[in-house]
């Protein structure tokens, strides 16, 4: 572990390579894409129908105008810090995180959706805590459901029997249970090795450690195991995500992943408020 | 953890919306029918937009092995703080396990030289056999820093020569046990163009020996088609930053409304292109989409072209930028900017200062396919493969294409700009024509 804390200091003193570097990237599976993408077509036009069809209910509240929409800066007055995390990061992601990552993607498909699934059924205990938090508890019950099922039938979390049973994986935190609560999202702000956030989701994600070293399942958070399993989490999770940094090539793709990420979140803002009793038409804009 | 989870799909987003936005190249405005068919310039802007249906797509391969690179070249120039991170080309091999030939790939304007259109073409040649090597255009901002002479991106001429050199190079270094029969060379939309030109510097240089050239809906006129997507901007956006800003609040509305209503959690990918498919529906909207996706390909050629010809334009020589420096209001200004502005703010004047007797005129006139006319006219290796309602393309290049090219060219009635790249049809031809088997449009 400390190698591992010792690794953006070493790479701050720039020993980066000047040679020609090569990484074998795991196989590309074209065929098996492409007849992922046609089922996800027939799926898209699915949700599109139902959203036509969900849009002339008038129970809803009144859908946004362009004039909700946030202004398209960005409020960041940590701007300078940020971005150097971001440079950080980025140094640290090319020389370790990515390398470790495409290594493990090299691991046959079955283990490390094994990995996966076991890490995404410990996490549902947080979201049960949080939707019910939020007052959503139908969505709790899921939650409840799945790791119920999950860590039965899918021994230990290590297989995703849940969603044969059509209760499809749905988590949350404590960012958006503060954001369900009216929190807005606060200044941008990157964390060193994690990446985009906001004080608000930052503060979440301190939360949903805090409940989960609390709760402490089977002592795999406060025992010896307790840093391996983060490092497998982080390279589990850094695996699923075909993400470089700078392959954008644009010096302004830290305005770029500022814009989309704070974009996505206030999207989520907006959608979460669409339960809430329905606003005479003349009301306060909704959302947020 | 979540969270890492959760920042980390945002970053993936962030990559296929910047990814998937890039359709290359220049487009006519849309009030240009579809020159040969007459079809409804709708189709062709939709097409352009969405691309392949995935259900239209060429048989592809189970799997295909990709070896990443990143590799010096020894011309680089000093490479600006701000572009830091872009010090060594990266392109993208794929080898087969015995002696074949191979394919180089050129990606069109502003993709690198793995987007998905280089994936789709890249599947199809491995599978049919091919060594394949993918580099980016000469447009992306990678290959401007570390393999541009000049930092000035968009001279067919200067950017064929760097793209000929990094070629030789990176072929020189592949892994040794890596064996190569022969070598062809494709290119979609600018990079079709720029298949062209290097493989016509190939045939006066000889150092790499390339067989045949396969040019994948290129432009004819460069800079005539930028100008024409000026247009387009201004037409489908309007002037100045308040356009841009009236797009947006208009679309984040429409997603949010959509997102409320389809009872979904996670904004992910899927959700995105449903989304995309729910809200950008009129006319206007494929031309802002495609504008716009041009305009954000631009800003970063446009800063880098300033800064390594030191015009001063959005930079002050004097005061280079730092790492690190908030960049929003250079973001805002050039967001404003045509294409127009960059060819008379920057391009232009550092080629007029570095090419004696140049005009702006014979700048615009050397940047034209028909520089390497007389090749393609004589050389049986070259082919073309278009379509009549290409937007790029206007009747008389179209036409000009046509008979420069003789049984050389495929013509598809339908399309618009790279919306067939790897249908059936378009993959079958451009494996016929590789092999020198094609026997020309039924």
């Amino acid at each position: 572990m400390r190698a591992f804390l010792a690794c953006p200091v070493l790479l701050l003193c720039g020993c980066v390579s000047s040679g020609i570097v090569t990484h074998r990237l795991p196989d590309e599976t074209p065929a098996a894409d492409n007849a992922a993408s046609i089922k996800k077509a027939e799926g898209l036009a699915a949700t599109k129908k139902t959203v036509e069809m969900q849009e002339k209910s008038s129970t809803e509240p009144p859908p946004l105008t362009p004039a909700d929409a946030p202004p398209m800066s960005t409020y960041d007055p940590w701007e300078r810090f940020n971005r150097f995390n971001y440079r950080l990061n980025a140094r640290f992601d090319e020389a370790v995180f990515f390398p470790v990552a495409n290594g493990y993607r090299h691991l046959p498909s079955p283990i490390r959706t094994g990995v996966n699934d076991f890490f995404d059924n410990l996490a549902e205990i947080d979201s049960i805590i949080n939707y019910t938090l939020q007052g959503r508890l139908g969505r709790g019950v899921r939650s409840l459901g799945r790791f119920v099922i999950n860590s039965t039938l899918g021994l230990a979390g290590l297989f995703d029997v849940a969603t044969h049973f059509h209760l499809e994986k749905a988590p949350t935190g404590f960012g958006t249970t503060l954001a369900k609560w009216g929190m807005h999202p606060g200044p941008y702000l990157v964390i060193p090795i994690l990446g985009p956030s906001t004080l608000r989701e930052a503060v979440g994600l301190l939360g949903d450690y805090g409940t989960s070293y609390g709760i402490n399942v089977a002592d795999l958070y406060r025992g010896d195991q307790g840093w391996g399993l983060g490092v497998l989490n982080a390279v589990d999770k850094r695996a699923g995500v075909d993400f470089r940094y700078y392959s954008t090539g644009s010096p302004f793709e830290y305005d770029t992943i500022r814009f989309l990420y704070v974009r996505k979140l206030l999207l989520q803002d907006a959608g979460l408020h669409k339960t809430q009793a329905p606003k005479p038409p003349s009301g306060a804009p909704a959302g947020e | 953890m979540k969270f890492l989870l959760f920042a980390a799909l945002t970053l993936a987003l962030a990559r296929s919306a910047a990814g998937d936005a890039d359709h290359g190249a220049p487009i006519v405005r849309p009030t240009v029918r579809g020159p040969a068919t007459g079809l409804a310039d709708s189709a062709a802007l939709r097409a352009t937009v969405f691309g392949t249906p995935p259900q239209d797509i060429a048989p592809m391969p189970d799997t295909v092995p990709v070896l990443e690179i990143d590799i010096p070249m020894p011309w680089r120039q000093k490479v600006p703080g701000i572009f830091w991170y872009d010090k060594k080309l990266r392109v993208w091999f794929s080898g087969q396990n015995k002696p074949a030939p191979l394919v180089i790939v050129i990606a069109g304007t502003g993709d690198d030289g793995n987007s998905s259109s280089v994936a789709t073409l890249r599947g199809a040649l491995y599978g049919d056999g091919y060594h394949v090597l993918t580099v980016p255009s000469p447009t992306f901002p990678r290959f401007i820093v570390a393999a541009s002479r000049t930092g000035v991106a968009g001279d067919l001429k200067q950017d064929g020569q760097d793209l000929y050199d990094s070629i030789e190079r990176i072929v020189a270094h592949l892994p040794r046990k890596v064996r190569i029969s022969d070598i062809d060379i494709v290119g979609y939309s600018l990079g079709g163009a720029n298949a062209g030109i290097v493989k016509s510097i190939d045939t006066r240089e000889g150092r790499l020996h390339i067989h045949r050239a396969v040019m994948i809906e290129p432009p004819v006129s460069l800079f005539a088609s930028m100008e024409r997507l000026d247009k387009l901007f201004a037409q489908s956006i309007g002037s100045g930053d308040a356009g841009v800003e009236r797009l947006y609040q208009r679309l984040f509305a429409q997603l949010a409304n959509f997102y409320r209503a389809s009872d979904r959690v996670e904004i992910d990918q899927s959700f995105l292109l449903a989304a995309a498919a729910a809200v950008l529906t009129t006319d206007q909207e494929f031309s802002a989409a495609i504008a716009l996706s041009f305009r954000i390909d631009l800003m970063n050629l446009f800063l880098a072209g300033d800064i390594y010809a030191k015009t001063g334009a959005i930079a002050d020589p004097n005061h280079p930028l730092e790492v690190g420096q908030p960049l929003e209001h250079i973001e805002e200004e050039l967001r404003t900017k045509p294409f127009d502005d960059y060819f008379t703010e920057v391009f232009a004047p550092y080629y007029l200062k570095h090419r004696p007797h140049s005009t702006p005129a014979s700048l615009i006139a050397d940047n034209n396919l028909n520089i390497i006319g007389p090749a393609l006219s004589s050389d049986l290796d070259y082919y073309v493969q278009t379509n009549s309602d290409d937007l790029i393309l206007n009747q008389a290049e179209l036409e000009w294409l046509k008979s420069t090219l003789g049984s050389r060219i495929a013509v598809y009635d339908h399309g618009g700009h790279l919306g067939n790249l790897g249908d059936r049809r378009q993959v079958a031809d451009m494996l016929d024509m590789l092999a020198g088997r094609w026997q020309g449009g039924s």
